[in-house]
C-alpha cells in the first residue's frame, strides 16, 4: 500500500503521514514513513510518503501510488505516480470542483477544513482526510484507528488534545 | 643561596632545535612546572605541526602528533576523554594564528579547560621562514623578500589580547625568553596557565616570544637585540589576564 | 518493541547503545537530526555532545578523545565529510580507531539535498592523502543501520581503523519501525590508547608502514566483507546494489522473476571492503551484471567491474544504470533491464 499526503506546509501532511504509518505498524506491517524535505519543500510544498506491506518494502519514495490524498490543488500533480484505478482524496476547501483530475482514478471529495470546523478542531483537517481515506478503503478497523490515534497523542503529553482528535477522526469517517 | 637544578626528565633527550632558538627554554619551563606539580605521568601534550614536531623526539613523555592547525580540538578531545590528566597543546605561530587561527578562538571562546602554549618566531619556521601573521612590517621573509608590507599583507596579529577578552577565559598571557629576567617572568606564566586547568578554572593560553636567528638570518646575539628592540615593543609582554583569585 | 524512528534519530540512538561517550559535529543538512537528538540524549546518559566550531575541528576532537580510548564519533554530509578528510587520514596514518557517519546528500560542491550515493568512491577509497582505507557499512534500512552501528566501534577498535556508516539522505529522513539493542559499554583498557605515562602506543614507524597497512587491508579484506545475496544462484542477469537502490532493485528482481526472467541481486553490506566473495555464486552462465546506483556517472560499477573480472570467467559485460539525484524506481529498473536484455543498451565494461 502506498499513500501520498501532499499541501501546503501547514496542513500537517507529514504529521497525517506519521499517523497513519502508525495505525500499520499497530497492524503488524512493516512500514515507511517519508518526508520531502529540503528543496522539494521550497515553496510551502509538502508531502509525506507512506507505504506499508506484509513483505519487504522497497523504496520508500513515491512509485506507484494507490492513494493520494491532496490538501490543495498543486498536489494533484502527483496523479503522475497514482496507479491506474488508484483513489484522490480531495480536500475541497483547497481543491476547486472543476479541478481537472483524469477519469481512470476514483476521487472523493470532502471538505476537510470545514468538518474539522464542525469538530470544533481547525487544525485537525488532516485528521479528517486520515478518516475518510480509512472508511473509503477499509485499511484499519475504526477501534483500532481510533485507539492508535489517541495513544499517538497521548505520548506526546498532548492528552487533552485526544477527544477534539478523534471527533475530527469520525467527521472524515463520516463523510464517505 | 645556590640552588643545584637537575634536567627535568620530560626534556632529558637531547633536543633538535636549531642552535640559538626559544623554543628549548620553554620546553624546559613546561617540563619544570610539570614535574614540580607531579604530573610527568599525567601529562598528554598535543603537537601542532611546525617547529613543535621536533619534539616527537625529544619530549620526554606522552604526545600526540597532531595536524597543522588543530592542536587546540585535539587537546579538547583528550581533556574530554581524559578530564583527569593534564591537556596542553603546543604549536607555533603559523599553525595556532593562521592556519588554526579558528581551532585556536574557538576554543578560547568555549573556555575549553586545555593550556595552550604558542611559540611566536614571527615566521613559518619549519618549511623554512615564509611570512606568518606575527611577522613584523619590514621583515624579510622568504614569501616577503622585500620586507613584510602591511598595507598588502595587515599589520601582525595579536592574538591573546582578543582571547583575552571572552569572558570566561581563566588566563592569558604572553612572555619571552629574550632575556633571563622574561624567562623568570615567564617561568610564573606557565606556571599560572598550568595550575588554572589543574583547578579546574578554564582555558589558559600563553604566548612567548622566541628568536629564530636561523631563518631571521641574524646571529643569536643580533636576533635577542631585535626581539628586544622590535618585537616586544609591539607585542604587549605581561599578563593580559590574570587569574581569579 | 519495535517503534518508528526517523534514521538520523535511530543511528545516533544505535551509537548510544554501543557505548558511544563523545559526540563531535557541525550542522549539515541532511544530518542535522543526530547532532539534534545527540545534543540532548548524550547529556541524559551522562556523555559528552560537543556542537564544534567546523568539520575539522570535530573530527580532531574525535582524534584526540580516541587516542585517549574514549569511543567517540563524528558525522556529517557531502562537504562537510569532505572537509573531515584531512583528520580521516590523520586516524588512519595513526592506526586511531573512530566511527563516523555520512549521511549523503548530492553533487559536488554544495550540491543538494537530495539523496544519492554519489560520495562512493570517495569514501571507499581513503578520500584524504596517502594510502588508507575506512570500512565502509552501507545499510538499506533504519534497522540494520542500527544493527552495524551497534559492531562500528568494536570493529574499529578491532582493526585501530575507522568505521564509516554510509547512509544516504532519504535513510537519514525517512522513519521505520525499529528495534535497538541493549546498552552496552567496554570497560577494558585498549592497551595501546594514551594514558600519560607514555606507555607503548603500538605506534609503526617507517620503513614498516607500508607492509603494516597491507597486513592490515588483507586482514579486514577476509574477514569483514558483508552481503546479502537474492536469487542470484541460477541467475542470467544479475543485479549489484547498495543502501536504498537495493530495495526498489529487490523489488525489480521479484516483478522481472514473475515475467519468467532469471535475475538476482547482490548487495554489498560492507562497500569497503568490498564483498567480492559475494560473486562467488553466480553460475558461469550469467549473461550480464548491472549495476544500479544512485550516482550521475557510476562509480559502484568500477567496482562491480573488477569483482566481475576477477570471479566469472569469460568477458561478462557489466552495465549501470545511473539514477542520479533520486533513488531509481522500480520500474525504472525493469525498463532499463529490457534494455539491457534486448541488446539496446551497451555495456559500460
Amino acid at each position: 500500500m502506498e499513500i501520498v499526503f501532499a499541501g501546503f506546509g501547514g496542513q500537517g501532511v507529514l504529521t497525517a503521514g506519521l499517523i497513519t504509518a502508525e495505525m500499520a505498524l499497530e497492524n503488524g506491517k512493516n512500514v515507511t514513513w517519508m518526508p520531502a524535505y529540503g528543496p522539494t519543500m521550497r515553496g510551502g510544498k509538502a508531502y509525506s510518503v507512506v507505504k506499508y506491506a506484509d513483505g519487504i518494502i522497497g523504496g520508500p519514495d513515491m512509485e506507484e501510488i494507490d492513494i493520494l490524498v491532496a490538501m490543495n490543488e498543486p498536489s494533484l500533480e502527483y496523479a503522475a505516480y497514482l496507479k491506474e484505478g488508484g483513489l484522490i482524496i480531495a480536500n475541497t476547501n483547497n481543491v476547486s470542483e472543476d479541478a481537472p483530475i483524469d477519469s481512470k482514478f476514483r476521487v472523493i471529495r470532502i471538505p476537510c477544513l470545514t468538518l474539522a470546523q464542525k469538530a470544533q478542531n481547525p487544525k485537525a483537517a488532516n485528521i479528517v482526510a486520515i478518516g475518510a481515506m480509512i472508511k473509503a478503503c477499509g485499511l484499519f478497523p475504526e477501534e483500532q484507528a481510533k485507539a492508535v490515534l489517541r495513544q499517538i497523542f497521548v505520548d506526546k503529553g498532548k492528552e487533552k488534545y485526544t477527544a477534539m482528535n478523534e471527533a475530527a477522526f469520525m467527521e472524515g469517517y463520516q463523510a464517505v | 643561596m645556590a640552588v643545584l637544578k637537575k634536567t627535568p626528565t620530560m626534556v632529558s633527550i637531547p633536543n633538535h632545535f636549531c642552535p640559538g632558538c626559544g623554543h628549548g627554554i620553554l620546553n624546559r619551563l613546561i617540563a619544570e612546572v610539570i614535574e614540580e606539580k607531579g604530573y610527568e605521568k599525567k601529562t598528554i601534550m598535543t603537537l601542532g605541526v611546525g617547529c613543535s614536531c621536533n619534539m616527537n623526539a625529544s619530549w620526554n613523555g606522552d604526545k600526540i602528533q597532531c595536524a597543522h592547525g588543530r592542536g587546540a580540538a585535539t587537546a579538547t578531545g583528550v581533556k574530554i576523554a581524559r578530564p583527569d590528566l593534564l591537556s596542553i597543546a603546543y604549536q607555533g605561530d603559523g599553525d595556532a594564528y593562521v592556519i588554526g587561527l579558528a581551532e585556536t578562538l574557538n576554543a578560547a571562546y568555549r573556555n575549553e579547560p586545555i593550556t595552550v602554549f604558542v611559540i611566536n618566531n614571527n615566521n613559518f619556521a619549519m618549511t623554512g621562514g615564509q611570512m606568518s601573521w606575527t611577522t613584523m612590517p619590514g621583515q624579510v621573509t622568504t614569501t616577503s623578500v622585500h620586507g613584510r608590507d602591511p598595507a598588502l599583507t595587515g599589520m601582525p596579529i595579536r592574538v591573546p589580547e582578543f582571547a583575552a577578552t571572552f569572558p570566561d577565559v581563566a588566563y592569558v598571557a604572553r612572555g619571552s625568553v629574550h632575556s633571563a629576567k622574561e624567562i623568570n617572568r615567564l617561568r610564573g606564566y606557565v606556571k599560572n596557565a598550568i595550575e588554572a586547568q589543574l583547578n579546574g578554572e578554564g582555558y589558559a593560553l600563553v604566548e612567548v616570544l622566541c628568536q629564530c636567528p636561523t631563518n631571521w638570518g641574524m646571529s643569536v646575539e643580533k636576533s635577542i637585540k631585535w626581539m628586544e628592540e622590535e618585537v616586544a615593543p609591539y607585542y604587549t609582554l605581561g599578563e593580559l589576564k590574570g587569574r581569579r583569585k | 518493541m519495535r517503534k518508528m524512528w526517523k534514521g538520523n534519530h535511530a543511528i545516533a540512538e544505535a551509537a548510544m547503545r554501543a557505548g558511544c561517550q563523545f559526540y563531535a559535529g557541525y550542522p549539515i543538512t541532511p544530518q542535522t537530526e543526530v547532532s539534534e537528538y545527540l545534543s540532548y540524549r548524550m547529556p541524559e546518559l551522562g556523555r559528552r555532545f560537543l556542537q564544534a566550531e567546523n568539520e575539522m575541528a570535530a573530527v580532531y576532537m574525535i582524534f584526540g578523545a580516541y587516542a585517549c580510548g574514549m569511543r567517540s564519533m563524528t558525522s556529517s554530509s557531502g562537504p562537510g565529510f569532505s572537509l573531515k578528510q584531512e583528520g580521516i587520514a590523520y586516524l588512519c596514518a595513526n592506526n586511531y580507531p573512530a566511527v563516523l557517519v555520512n549521511v549523503q546528500r548530492w553533487g559536488p560542491g554544495l550540491g543538494t539535498l537530495d539523496s544519492s550515493q554519489t560520495d562512493y568512491l570517495r569514501d571507499t577509497r581513503g578520500g584524504g592523502n596517502g594510502d588508507y582505507r575506512v570500512i565502509v557499512y552501507a545499510p538499506n534500512s533504519i534497522q540494520e543501520t542500527v544493527d552495524l552501528m551497534y559492531n562500528a566501534f568494536d570493529v574499529a577498535e578491532k582493526y585501530r581503523n575507522p568505521v564509516e556508516i554510509l547512509s544516504e539522505a532519504a535513510l537519514g529522513q525517512m522513519m521505520e519501525p525499529v528495534e535497538f539493542p541493549p546498552f552496552k559499554e567496554r570497560t577494558e583498557d585498549l592497551g595501546w590508547t594514551f594514558d600519560g605515562t607514555d606507555r607503548p602506543h603500538g605506534r609503526i614507524d617507517n620503513p614498516q608502514k607500508p607492509d603494516a597497512l597491507r597486513a592490515k587491508v588483507a586482514a579486514i579484506t577476509a574477514n569483514e566483507q558483508r552481503w546479502e545475496n537474492y536469487r542470484v544462484e541460477d541467475a542470467d542477469y544479475v543485479f549489484v546494489a547498495f543502501g536504498l537502490p537495493s530495495r526498489t532493485c529487490r523489488n525489480a528482481v521479484d516483478q522481472l522473476r514473475e515475467q519468467g526472467v532469471k535475475v538476482g541481486l547482490i548487495r554489498p553490506i560492507t562497500v569497503w571492503p568490498f564483498p567480492y566473495k559475494a560473486f562467488e555464486e553466480i553460475p558461469d552462465t550469467v549473461k550480464g551484471v548491472i549495476s544500479v546506483e544512485s550516482t550521475d556517472a557510476g562509480q559502484l560499477i568500477e567496482d562491480v567491474a573488477l569483482a566481475v573480472k576477477k570471479m566469472c570467467p569469460g568477458n561478462v559485460p557489466v552495465y549501470g544504470l545511473f539514477s542520479g539525484q533520486k533513488i531509481p524506481k522500480t520500474k525504472e529498473i525493469v525498463a532499463f533491464f529490457g534494455g539491457v536484455r534486448s541488446g539496446e543498451t551497451k555495456e559500460v565494461f
